[in-house]
């Protein structure tokens, strides 16, 4: 039956278009009462769902080049659901949802033992090194949707899950089992000035991601279009977040390749 | 005027001069207890670890200390299942450090988790699937069983041993201890590999995973031999100290040559296979996701290719070749040598795969993350040590830990007796002063 | 019973074990678990009814729709206006941060009267009776003493009937200066009065553009309305339109243009100037356009493109012949080639030289007031109040002629001068301004040359802010008299920098507002009853929301449920109507033009020897630069590249800090003329070798504990450059000395 076929949530998130400017990431800090402290300097205990990098090509003036990277939680399916940092989970604390193709995350279960931070290759998951301390009176804009972690758990982009949850309870007091592409988008893409991150269900034909990526599920989701690609696609995470760029040397630095491979070859 | 305590035919300092030296062992207790408590109500953020280094200096000393508590059981199969009687000469000692091992092991667990309130969650709402899982459920148990392994010993305290009903629990523990010797090599077979396991799963970080033999990864097997083949080492180099220290001789040398040929055997056959899994893994499974063996070792401030050599080389095959051969383990020098330097290979290995693990960068744009502990790091990373020398003091103070004590050390002479093999004599001791800290 | 050693311990081992087989710490634990996963000192959010409000965005010129996503009275999150003609759905990094600033520690939260020395942050809480007074008296007194041209006002813009109340209220009370902060506007203004006769603002139809030459416009920096210029950006990126970036830095703009031509700094109207001399000799201008709608081409040809061979361009900018030749037969051969200037975001005006330079290659082309070109986009004129009628003491204040020098002799185009106040109020003895209002502005960090604005602000004996957060200029106030924010009033916003249509956008108050505050509209009219007739009469509103409606009249009902009305349909006209000039064409104004081209340059100041780097800036979106700064949200997302702990980092080209022994994240001291400051150095290969970049943005004092003491402040160490043909401040960096610390 139609409505059951299983949903795969994924994004493209198109490299050329991408400014840099780190409106995703702070479109994630507001929706998701991520917490922030005095001095984010240390980019290593700062909580960023989505943290935006910046690549170089390394070259000397002026032929240098730049290009920015946007990451969130990759939603690794692994080998069918098996995502580098689901399975270390002592407690369970951590799923991969076969419905919908988001890995969770349970704050309230999460005993911070750290070991799905040591499993992800993508640096996606954050430890609460401190309590969340918001200003007097700033916690008046904390989204009752989301709940604020304690200290001493793990936590990450989940594309948004309860904006997932909020769609769907609409849509069955409407009397809708299917979501439209637009009835479930993550703040981060909908804030993006740029337009640069695209969400939606990879399995739904009518959906952009699909369109543009043209995943191959045969061949573990490996897109069709040669101008997108997955980062570290090699480590066989099968993540769900998918990049565009036109420019060669940004591909080649998604991923390791020997000095005789080349992108899109080398596997 | 704790003689009454003081196991029969055995000599010990008068308590006040025992108390005083203990004193410097006490203060770094305290300290590491100050710092444990900070971590619980303050919260992680009193170490320097990060999103990048999840694990780090005590993870690894975990880690390091399981492997090194691996002397007990493997020295409990060699005796109970296996049937080398005269062991039973340092089994008791390797129980001892066995049971520090574990219940230091357990106690940095219970600091290293965020929310320490909730750590029963891993028996609660067990994953089978993940590596931690069971090694909770395996060095719980374990640690049981090095309790009940450990519990004769102290029943047989003199002023214990003398309530009957103490005597007989102690006689019969004894009885059965065979079955818990085989529980706990069990136990320890399948803990000691998951450890091993806990990284080399982590299909997503290259230099920790280690492809595998049906659903287990390479490293559960190389961890639990590296513990059989460098366990033992370390319960000899902690014997050889405690005689350092009280200025004795506590086991015979044939005792320690019977344990040292096994573990050098044992040690032989693991850098082989050590050897085997690097040389697999650099030249296969590195490649198959597009990195060298230089990768994992270069452009960075600490992590060179010397730890490739110190490890395998230096810490593996050298002290190996010294077990092996009768020379070797006869030479007290040697012999010294070489389970220390299996000690730091041992050490080493575990660094690499916790903290190595965590410093190589994944993502092709970023750099190696470097991570140096906070003090509080150090204070609780040292707190097991205070621990391991307090007890192993009180236990060599009120139990018969050593049974040749004093057969080697007669009271009535008070003399001591001439050495057996002449190279036990001052000079040589002198010269190699095994690392006391 | 006797205790023999036996029982006893047979007591211990036994209660252990009951105590472990009873439910108790079973139930303990779970307890303990349940209890950490619900600490109290963790917030729960409160759950409430949701509704949504439409308003605009007041945090930056760019004039974008917001929706606002409330929770029963609170407000969680602010999200693009879907449809919105200027952002259609998209927001940026500060405007989705603004709850961060309702609700924030930055907040004034009442009247404040300055306790201690100024700037010593010591306040005491005053009723809004007794600060109105407080200033009415002063006020009265001025004028008492026939110097109301003493008072001054800098505001952040003067569109709106905020800014227009202010502007009116000085009139009515005998002053001309109303000044407003300097940026690009004012150099695209004047570049439009003086080429097109018209007095607009300059809109960019950048949606219909197929070729963007941008001379260092901060595209993806800031400039213009940030959220649309991304947008513009994403469809060139789909469409194939060809961007090329000018400028000596590779900024985010740069690397994501098809072409980078670095060029040295302060050299761009140069390159306009021989790009146009190239069109011109290889005739490839648009000849009907040149010859029906405009006048002057072969005078400013001969007298100002004259000297500017390729070889003559090269040498200037660095630029090759070749790159020059082939960039301009590119760009006159695009359909719809579009020419913009004004630096990074446009904090600085800039050269007149410049704009009329770059504005004349759109002209060349014919792309002014066309699809895809540039627009001249009429003032608004919604704000129709009455004449001011003013007394003798007002007319004779007005009858003084601005503080600033704006529209003497000397400086006849120009309409604000903030830079020069700095250096009048310094010279005079006693202050020329005796009383300051600052309106949403906040010069005390905005203002280059800071060591002279101290001097200046020092003299002057009163200074007034209406800020709703505690800015620097607020700090170092005497009084401040706390707007409400932009979330919690009612405004106008009749703007959105570089939009090419008539806009107004309605700021409405999402939640009531959290701190005694009072619209400075209110303020205005309540100080101008305090002072009684002839100002008094100026204000016949009870209040201000009344004003607004009524000067909105029917657009106030639709403007509510909307939050804005465009003119959808506005065209600008290009035939001969489109221009006010004595021609009645577009004029290349050579007279103009050649003052103009002679400073199309200015010096950076400094000498070489003494220092022998080039100073420039590099503005980012995650960084505000202009009145307010950046919320906790924002500065967590500064990259470590730029901030570290507390220091700022400056890039230099890994080939100038080989020359100074210098590596990635050392301690550098920074000295130009104008100051100097310790920072570190971040080794970029995308900046040119000689020359350093500073990030902007921080060095805060004020403000809250988020951004303060954070990094250095740009205007510390740089000053105003002025302009010999405009007045305005052209400075585009300084000389400058980076040595080991
Ligand atoms: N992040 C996050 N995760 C959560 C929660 C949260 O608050 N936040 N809440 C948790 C809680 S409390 C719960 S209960 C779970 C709920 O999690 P799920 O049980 O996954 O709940 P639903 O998403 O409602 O999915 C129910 C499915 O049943 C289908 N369905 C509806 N009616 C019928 C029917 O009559 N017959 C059949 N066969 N199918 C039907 C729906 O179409 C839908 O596909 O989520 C848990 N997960
Ligand atoms: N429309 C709609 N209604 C539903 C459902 C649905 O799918 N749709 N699902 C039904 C089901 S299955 C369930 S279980 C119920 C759930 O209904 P509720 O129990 O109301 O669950 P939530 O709304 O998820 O969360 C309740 C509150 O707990 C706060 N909270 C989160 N974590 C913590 C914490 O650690 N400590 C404390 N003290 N508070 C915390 C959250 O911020 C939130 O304010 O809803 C039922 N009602
Ligand atoms: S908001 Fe969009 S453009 Fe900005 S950094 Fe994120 S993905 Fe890139
Ligand atoms: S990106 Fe990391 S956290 Fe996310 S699913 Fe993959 S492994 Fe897990
Ligand atoms: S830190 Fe939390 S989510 Fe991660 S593995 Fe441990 S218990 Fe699971
Ligand atoms: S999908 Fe949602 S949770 Fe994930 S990065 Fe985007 S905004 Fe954050
Ligand atoms: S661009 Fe300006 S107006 Fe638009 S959301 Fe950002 S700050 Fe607000």
């Amino acid at each position: 039956m139609k409505h059951e076929q299983a949903k795969k949530y994924g994004m493209v998130i198109d490299l050329d278009k991408c400014t840099g400017c780190g409106a995703c990431m702070v479109a994630c800090m507001a929706e998701n009462n991520i917490p922030f402290k005095k001095d984010e300097t240390n980019k290593l205990d700062s909580i960023t769902w989505m943290r935006v990098y910046q690549l170089t090509n390394g070259k000397p003036f002026p032929n240098t080049d730049i290009c920015y990277i946007p990451r969130p939680c990759m939603h690794c399916e692994g080998d069918h659901g098996h995502s580098p940092c689901v399975s270390v989970c002592p407690a369970t604390a951590t799923d991969y949802s076969l419905k919908t193709g988001i890995v969770s995350q349970i704050y309230t279960r999460c005993f911070g033992c750290r070991y799905c931070m040591a499993a992800c290759p993508y640096h996606a998951r954050y430890f609460n090194w401190w309590d969340p301390v918001w200003p007097d009176g700033m916690e008046k804009y904390l989204n009752p949707d989301v709940s604020p972690r304690m200290r001493g758990v793990v936590e990450k982009c989940s594309f948004c899950f309860h904006r997932y949850q909020l769609a769907m309870n609409k849509a069955f007091l409407e009397g809708r089992r299917e979501l439209e592409e637009a009835q479930y988008q993550t703040a981060c893409a909908q804030a993006c000035p740029a337009g640069a991150i695209v969400f939606g269900d990879l399995n739904n034909t009518k959906h952009r991601v699909h369109r543009i990526v043209q995943p191959d599920p045969a061949h573990g989701g490996r897109p069709k279009n040669p101008k997108a690609f997955r980062l570290l696609e090699r480590l066989g995470t099968n993540p769900k977040v998918y990049y565009l760029s036109s420019r060669e040397w940004v591909r080649r630095l998604a991923d390791h390749y020997l000095p005789n491979e080349t992108p899109g070859k080398g596997h | 005027m704790d003689d009454a305590l003081i196991p029969k035919g055995v000599k010990r300092c008068p308590l006040p001069e025992f108390l005083m030296k203990l004193g410097p062992v006490v203060a770094l207790l305290l300290w590491g207890v100050v710092a444990m408590f900070m971590c619980w109500i303050k919260g992680l953020n009193q170490t320097n670890m990060n999103d990048s280094y999840g694990f780090a200096l005590w993870i690894w000393a975990d880690l390091t200390v399981i492997a090194l508590g691996g002397g007990a059981f493997f020295t409990g199969l060699l005796r109970y299942i296996i049937g080398k009687d005269k062991l039973k000469e340092i089994l008791n000692f390797a129980v001892l450090i066995g049971f520090i091992c574990y219940s230091s092991a357990l106690l940095i667990l219970a600091i290293d988790i965020g929310q320490p309130l909730r750590g029963w969650f891993i028996f609660w709402h067990a994953n089978v699937h993940s590596m931690l899982t069971e090694v909770a459920f395996c060095l719980t148990c374990y640690f049981g069983v090095l309790t009940i392994e450990y519990l004769p010993l102290v029943l047989e305290n003199r002023q214990i041993d003398r309530v009957p009903f103490f005597h007989n629990l102690s006689h019969n523990m004894h009885e059965i201890m065979p079955v818990f010797a085989a529980t706990g090599a069990f136990l320890s077979f399948f803990h000691q590999g998951s450890l091993g396991g806990v990284a080399g799963v982590l299909f997503a970080r290259p230099f920790a995973y280690r492809e595998g033999i049906f659903i287990w990864p390479w490293t559960f097997f190389l961890f639990t031999w590296s513990a059989a083949a460098y366990g033992p080492c370390f319960t000899i180099m902690l014997a050889k100290i405690t005689e350092k220290i009280t200025g004795k001789r506590l086991v015979k040398d044939d005792v320690y040559a019977l344990l040292a040929k096994i573990a050098g055997w044992m040690m032989a056959t693991y850098v082989v296979a050590k050897i085997v899994d690097t040389w697999y893994w650099a030249t296969v499974t590195a490649p198959s996701k597009g990195q060298t063996l230089m990768d994992f070792y270069s452009n960075n401030p600490f992590y060179g290719i010397w730890i490739l050599i110190l490890e395998i080389g230096v810490g593996g095959v050298i002290p190996a070749a010294i077990l092996i051969t009768r020379k070797g383990r006869r030479t007290p020098f040697l012999l010294v040598t070489a389970v220390v330097l299996g000690v730091v290979g041992v050490c080493v290995n575990r660094w690499a795969m916790v903290l190595q693990v965590m410093a190589v960068p994944v993502l092709p744009f970023e750099g190696w993350p470097m991570y140096y502990p906070s003090w509080q790091e150090v204070a609780t990373t040292l707190l097991p040590v205070a621990y391991g020398i307090l007890l192993v003091a009180f236990s060599y103070r009120y139990l018969p830990v050593f049974p040749q004590e004093p057969e080697l050390n007669p009271i009535v002479t008070e003399a001591r007796e001439p050495a057996e093999s002449e190279a036990t004599g001052g000079a040589g001791d002198a010269e190699m002063k095994p690392a006391e800290a | 019973m006797k205790m023999d050693r036996r029982s006893f311990l047979s007591f211990v081992i036994g209660g252990a074990a009951g105590t472990a087989l009873s439910p108790l710490p079973w139930k303990l634990t779970d307890d303990l678990a349940i209890w950490s996963q619900n600490w109290p000192w963790t917030p729960v959010p409160e759950r409430g009814e949701v509704s949504f409000v439409k308003t605009t965005c007041m945090l930056c010129p760019g004039g974008c729709g917001v929706t606002v996503r409330k929770v029963g009275d609170r407000a969680v999150k602010i999200e693009g206006t879907k449809g919105h003609p200027v952002n259609d759905g998209g927001i940026c990094i500060l405007g989705l941060s603004g709850l961060q600033l309702l609700y924030g520690p930055a907040r004034v939260p009442s009247p404040l009267r300055r306790a201690g020395e100024r700037g010593q942050n010591r306040w005491e809480k005053l009723s809004w009776d007794e600060a109105l007074s407080l200033v009415a008296e002063r006020l009265a007194g001025l004028r008492e003493k026939k110097l109301p041209h003493t008072v001054a006002c800098i505001s952040g813009t003067d569109t709106g009937t905020v800014p227009r109340l202010m502007e009116r209220f000085l009139a009515a009370y005998g002053s001309p200066n109303f000044i407003r902060t300097p940026s690009m506007r004012d150099s695209y203004e004047m570049t439009l009065h003086l080429m097109q006769g018209v007095q607009a603002s300059a809109g960019f139809d950048v949606e219909h553009a197929d070729f963007i030459l941008s001379f260092g416009s901060g595209i993806l920096e800031g400039w213009g309305s940030p959220v649309r210029m991304f947008r513009a950006h994403s469809k060139w990126k789909e469409t194939g339109v060809k961007v090329v970036q000018i400028e000596p830095r590779l900024s985010n703009t740069a690397a994501k243009s098809d072409k980078w031509i670095p060029v040295n700094p302060g050299s761009e109207g140069i390159l306009a100037l021989g790009l146009a001399r190239v069109i011109v000799e290889e005739s490839l201008y648009r000849k009907a356009f040149i010859d029906t709608y405009t006048s002057g081409l072969e005078a400013w040809t001969r007298e100002v493109l004259g000297r500017w061979t390729p070889e003559n361009v090269e040498q200037a900018t660095g630029v090759d012949k070749s790159t020059l030749v082939a960039l301009a037969r590119s760009f006159a051969g695009a359909r719809r080639p579009l020419a913009i200037c004004g630096r990074g975001r446009g904090d600085t005006p800039g050269s007149i030289g410049e704009f009329m330079a770059v504005h004349a290659l759109n002209a060349l082309v014919g792309n002014i007031n066309r699809k895809g070109g540039v627009w001249a986009v009429p003032d608004p004129d919604y704000i129709q109040w009455p004449e001011v009628e003013t007394d003798a003491v007002a007319a004779a204040g007005l009858q003084q002629g601005r503080i600033d020098g704006a529209g003497s002799k000397k400086y006849i185009h120009a309409r604000h001068l903030l830079h020069r106040l700095p250096e009048i109020v310094d010279a005079s003895d006693p202050s020329v301004v005796q009383a300051l209002f600052v309106l949403e502005a906040n010069p005390y960090y905005t203002l280059p040359d800071r060591d002279l604005l101290k001097k200046a602000w020092k003299k002057i004996p009163f200074i007034v802010s209406f800020s709703s957060f505690m800015d620097e200029t607020a700090r170092n106030a005497d009084l401040i008299l706390p707007n409400p924010m932009y979330l919690e009033r009612y405004e106008d916003v009749p703007y959105a920098r570089g939009f090419n249509k008539p806009l107004i956008g309605l700021a409405k108050p999402v939640t009531a507002p959290q701190f005694n505050t009072l619209p400075t509209g209110d303020v205005l009219i309540r100080l101008a009853r305090a002072l009684g007739d002839p100002v008094a009469g100026a204000f016949p509103w009870e209040n201000y929301e009344q004003c607004l409606s009524e000067t909105l009249q029917d657009m106030w009902e639709p403007l509510q449920e909307t939050g804005y009305q465009v003119a959808s349909d506005f065209e600008p006209g290009s035939g001969s109507g489109a221009f006010d000039t004595a021609s009645g064409k577009f004029e290349f104004n050579p007279e103009k033009a050649r003052e103009a081209a002679a400073h199309v340059s200015v010096q950076a100041r400094g000498e070489a020897p003494g220092y022998p780097l080039i100073l420039i800036p590099s503005d980012s979106m995650r960084r505000a630069t202009g009145y307010i700064g950046d919320p906790p949200f924002v500065v967590k997302t500064v990259p470590e590249t730029v901030l570290k702990g507390n220091d700022l980092l400056v890039e230099i080209n890994p080939e100038t800090a080989k020359a100074l022994g210098l590596s990635e994240g050392k301690r550098a001291v920074l000295k130009t003329p104008k100051g100097q400051a310790r920072v570190r150095v971040h080794l970029f290969h995308g900046v040119a070798p000689g020359v350093v970049a500073m990030p902007t943005g921080l060095g805060h004092q004020a403000y809250d504990a988020y951004l303060a003491g954070k990094g250095v402040n740009f205007n510390d160490l740089i000053a105003a450059v002025e302009d010999g043909a405009s007045g305005l401040n052209a400075a585009w960096g300084i000389r400058a000395k980076l040595s080991r610390a």
